[in-house]
């Protein structure tokens, strides 16, 4: 019997025993070692050879990953691990670090229990550590800290054992600190802190495969002393023989991540709104492997020959072959053709999987990352929560007019596995629309449309997406269908804050009951009457009837939400989504026929009565803008700021870190195209930087008419502005 | 001078005298189609006939931008055509109120509308007709099958006795046309067994006038548009007599009406 054979047969043994399975995910900023961090377990698992664990990345299964040598998808492995004498199964998903495809992390996170978060010794924690945290700790998943790169603390920083725990202590302080802060609030938490005493911290090198913790020190004998004499000596092979990372690390796992037994009580609350006292609810938190199923999709894979794979955790019952499963947001049901695990970038077939463990499964052919399959039908999970809209657009074209419906078929698949993606089909002019987190994000994925579906494409040049949203409120106006035979009173005003937040984080839709959906905008700040009145959210935009006994409107408002739609999608200005604005209809006036009160007649009549309300509430441009970061020897400190506020940036902060210098700012994501380069000729390539969407701002009243008139013009819209837009 | 002048049921030659003269003397003739036509004739069947040029205008050119007839109209005499009568069951009451804002003289020449055939044709009184609904193509609005506004319609109509006249839903851009047995099998989901009148093609050669079940109507074929349904409500005893001998009422319906 071969090896993987064997360990695939350990890992159906332990999938029955829930008190020794353990769902971790890896996450980290960029770089700091994840993926390396990954190829060790695997190695120390016997997955793969020692040899070339950090150089095979198994893990990065896509060729531009290995190219790139980042990790851009997250990756599922099942390995095992004695600890004091039990066989513990190991579920791990690696997660892509780069701020780009954060919408990954979020949902790996909904299948983990715990998440082992990697930080660089030298760069410490740096933004995107604190998002990855925050999106564990939002799930309810338990962290714990890897610090990695500690060799290099040694050889190249030449730092002594005083210097180096000093400056370990400070990456440890800092990471509770944001653990602090955002476990605050959490009833079901206890201490999430981490520390070297209690067994949370690891130190160590992925690419020197060596690691050390409290208790490793205590077994193996060996002290920082030890290591910095060893590591200096160049006698790293022996650091790894003697204390090897994947041996902390996996005891670690499984001494300090909880078991689903533990977890999943504690999760479940916060994922899941259904009725608590519920039977399903029940075998939830029993991780009842003969309870109904319930599987949570986090991921959308495609396999050559299986076609769509779903991948997620199973919270109830066991999934099996043939089964006929609902999935969340569609009708009928589906069946389950296989289901499996994962062994590196492969999957294997086995007979079943039972509660408690991440899942591979073929056959369900509506699912979508996010959804919820289950035996019976249920209360979806949450909405996995990614807050972060698209800011950049490229258009798609192809080559070759034959792959014309392949693309379109691409495109809708990639939407499915990626809701961070948007897609927009153009049919008539062949010309389709991606939006995405940023400009990598996008150019992977136009690379592995040519690439891994072989269709040649044209990608249009990156553009940046704009908002709409009113400042003012506005009188109520009035807008008249085209036979003037029907009247639409309007008013708009602008959404605080609070409410806009819960709409994003989709505390308030409209997928849920209505009388939560009214606690949940009251909660967030709206008042009792409109809370009542919501008749629909569209983006974060909502519209209120505020009418009172109008005959006939109940059939007209189908019509009437579909005008509202219509001009939020495409805002008086330039024709880009409205956000924040609360829609109210006050009155209307219908025609007694329906004939006269149809498509053509209403919705016309609400656009317009939308757009002019807002022109009325003094609606301005948006722009999507990104928090900057900036580490950099001091020498270049001014080119390197330089190189925010000569993009309309903002520097707000600048500070020592090390022997380096923070800058801290944000600037416009439309200026922050091509940034990568010029920082790096500015600082002599010296800097390192990361980005994070930060949302949208309005623009200068200055710059509004010139950039509204560029959207225009490529949109290929009249360049003039209604004569009432007289605000700027 | 802008002249409404309704160009009656079926074909060049429904226009009244009165409608004929005014069109031939008028300095330019627009017209609308996308409410209704004439099955008859076609726009150069009545250019032909009346030796006029017909500029016809969709939807837009007529709700979103009449101001080239406006304009036209301030000076000559202008002829605005629809099928049936210009302020009937189309109502271009509004394009008349524009006319007479801008101080343009107006003047209503009717035409037989399908109102008046209903009744004319089915023998049902005009005295005891309730509010007229039309039933619309499912796509073509907002709600269910049948809009709830032509349910209630119906019941109100049929709680004071009275009877409903059905026009049936038209999208002449698209060349599709209501027909009776199609609409009496979706009102056939409420009233199934009700007393309904399909009249096909009035104002043409060959009417056809037939009184049935929804259900059993919902079965049969008229022919060519344009079609209407009528639903009776009580029965006067001419009423009842006029739907056996015009329209083949089986006797078990019109005893129980």
């Amino acid at each position: 019997m071969g090896r993987r054979k064997k360990i695939v047969q350990e890992c159906e043994r332990l999938m029955d025993e829930p008190e020794n399975i353990r769902n971790i995910a890896i996450a980290a900023h960029v770089d700091h070692g994840k993926t390396t961090l990954t190829d060790n377990l695997l190695a120390g698992a016997g997955m793969i050879s020692q040899d070339t664990a950090g150089q095979q990345l198994a893990m990065d299964t896509e060729e531009d990953e290995q190219e790139r040598g980042i990790t851009i998808d997250a990756a599922n492995v099942s390995m095992t691990h004695e600890y004091e004498g039990n066989n513990h199964l190991i579920n791990l998903i690696d997660t892509p670090g780069h701020v780009d495809f954060g919408g990954d992390v979020t949902r790996a996170m909904r299948a983990v229990d715990g998440a082992l978060v990697v930080v660089d010794a030298v760069e410490g924690a740096m933004p995107q550590t604190e998002t990855v945290l925050r999106q564990a700790l939002r799930e309810g998943v338990k962290p714990t800290l890897f610090i990695n790169k500690v060799d290099r603390l040694i050889s190249e920083l030449q730092e002594g054992p005083q210097e180096m725990q000093e400056r370990l202590l400070s990456v440890i302080h800092d990471v509770n600190e944001l653990i602090r802060g955002m476990t605050e609030e959490m009833e079901t938490v206890e201490d999430w802190t981490v520390s070297v005493e209690g067994g949370t911290v690891g130190f160590g090198s992925a690419l020197y495969k060596w690691g050390v913790s409290m208790p490793s020190m205590q077994r193996t004998g060996m002290d920082f002393g030890d290591i910095i004499e060893l590591e200096r000596a160049d006698k790293r092979q022996e650091l790894h023989e003697r204390t090897p990372l994947s041996d902390v690390v996996l005891d670690m796992v499984c001494e300090h991540f909880p078991n689903p037994l533990d977890a999943q009580p504690r999760r479940i609350p916060r994922i899941w709104r259904g009725d608590d006292t519920s039977d399903i609810a029940e075998s939830m938190r029993l991780v009842d492997e003969d309870g109904d199923v319930v599987l949570m999709v986090t991921d959308i894979g495609i396999d050559p020959h299986a076609g769509e794979i779903a991948a997620g955790r199973v919270f109830s019952g066991t999934l099996e072959k043939g089964q006929e499963l609902y999935v969340s947001g569609t009708a009928g049901k589906n069946r389950v053709q296989s289901v499996g695990i994962y062994m590196g970038g492969e999957r294997e077939e086995v007979e079943h999987v039972p509660a408690g463990n991440i899942a591979a499964v073929t056959g369900l052919k509506d699912a979508i990352a996010g959804s919820t399959v289950s035996s019976v039908e249920m209360t979806p999970f949450e909405s996995i929560e990614h807050i972060s809209e698209p800011v950049i657009t490229k258009s798609v074209e192809a080559k070759n007019m034959d792959d014309l419906p392949k693309l379109i078929q691409t495109l809708q698949q990639v939407a499915k596995e990626d809701p961070t993606i948007q897609v927009e089909i153009n049919e008539e002019t062949g010309e389709h629309l991606i939006s995405g987190q940023g400009e990598l994000h996008l150019e992977v994925i136009g690379q592995r449309i040519e690439r891994n579906q072989g269709i040649p494409i044209h990608t249009g040049e990156p553009i940046v997406v704009y908002r709409e949203a009113p400042t003012g409120s506005s009188d109520t106006v009035e807008g008249v269908s085209p036979n003037r035979h029907n009247k639409f009173y309007i008013s708009v005003e602008p959404l605080s804050e609070g409410i806009v937040e819960a709409i994003q984080h989709g505390e308030a839709s409209m997928d849920m009951p209505e009388l939560e959906r009214r606690e949940a905008l009251q909660e967030a700040g709206m008042d009792k009457d409109p809370s009542q009145n919501v008749e629909t959210i569209h983006g974060t935009n909502i519209l209120i009837d505020d009418t009172k006994g109008i005959q006939h409107l109940n059939e007209t408002m189908e019509l009437v939400v579909e005008g509202l739609e219509e001009a939020l999608d495409d805002g008086p200005l330039a024709a880009e989504p409205v956000q924040g604005a609360l829609v109210r209809l006050h009155d209307a006036r219908l025609h007694e026929d329906t004939i006269h009160r149809g498509p053509a007649q209403v919705i016309p009549a609400v656009r317009e009565a939308v757009h002019r309300s807002l022109i009325d509430a003094e609606v301005r441009l948006l722009e999507p803008i990104q928090d900057v970061r900036i580490d950099v020897p001091s020498e270049h400190m001014g080119a390197a700021s330089g190189e925010i506020q000569g993009r309309r940036g903002r520097v707000d902060d600048m500070y020592q870190e090390g022997d380096l210098m923070v800058i801290e700012g944000i600037a416009p994501v439309g200026e922050m195209i091509g940034f990568s380069s010029d920082i790096r000729s500015a600082t002599e390539g010296r800097a390192s930087w990361n980005t994070e969407n930060a949302g949208f701002r309005i623009m200068a009243d200055n710059l509004q008419r010139e950039k509204i008139m560029e959207i225009r013009e490529r949109k290929g819209m009249k360049l003039e502005l209604p004569a009432s837009i007289d605000y700027f | 001078m802008l002249t409404f002048i309704g160009l009656g049921l079926y074909d060049e030659r429904s226009i009244t005298v009165e409608g004929r003269e005014a069109l031939r003397a008028a300095d330019r003739a627009f017209a609308e189609f996308y409410t209704s036509h004439l099955v008859g004739a076609s726009v150069a069947d009545l250019e032909a006939y009346h030796g006029v040029d017909v500029e016809v205008r969709d939807r837009a050119g007529i709700e979103r931008n009449p101001g080239p007839i406006l304009d036209a109209a301030e000076d000559t005499d202008v002829a605005f055509l629809t099928a049936g009568d210009t302020m009937i069951s189309t109502t271009h009451v509004d394009l008349r109120l524009r006319a007479e804002e801008r101080d343009i003289e107006t003047r209503l020449i009717h035409g037989v509308t399908a109102q008046s055939a209903a009744s004319g044709l089915s023998g049902l009184q005009n005295y005891r007709f309730g509010k007229a609904v039309t039933l619309p193509f499912p796509y073509a609005h907002g709600g269910d099958d049948v809009p709830e506004s032509v349910v209630d319609s119906v019941e109100a109509n049929r709680e004071h006795g009275l009877h409903t006249l059905v026009y049936l839903d038209i999208k002449a851009d698209r060349g599709e046309y209501m027909t009776a047995d199609v609409a009496a099998g979706m009102l056939a989901d409420g009233w199934r067994d009700a007393l309904a009148v399909a009249v096909a093609r009035a104002g043409s050669p060959d009417p056809v006038v037939a009184a049935d079940r929804l259900s059993a109507l919902a079965d049969r074929a008229f022919g060519d548009p344009l079609h209407l349904l009528v639903i009776p409500g009580d029965l006067h005893h001419v009423e009842a007599d006029a739907l056996r001998e015009l329209g083949g009422a089986p006797e078990a319906l019109l005893d129980a009406s």
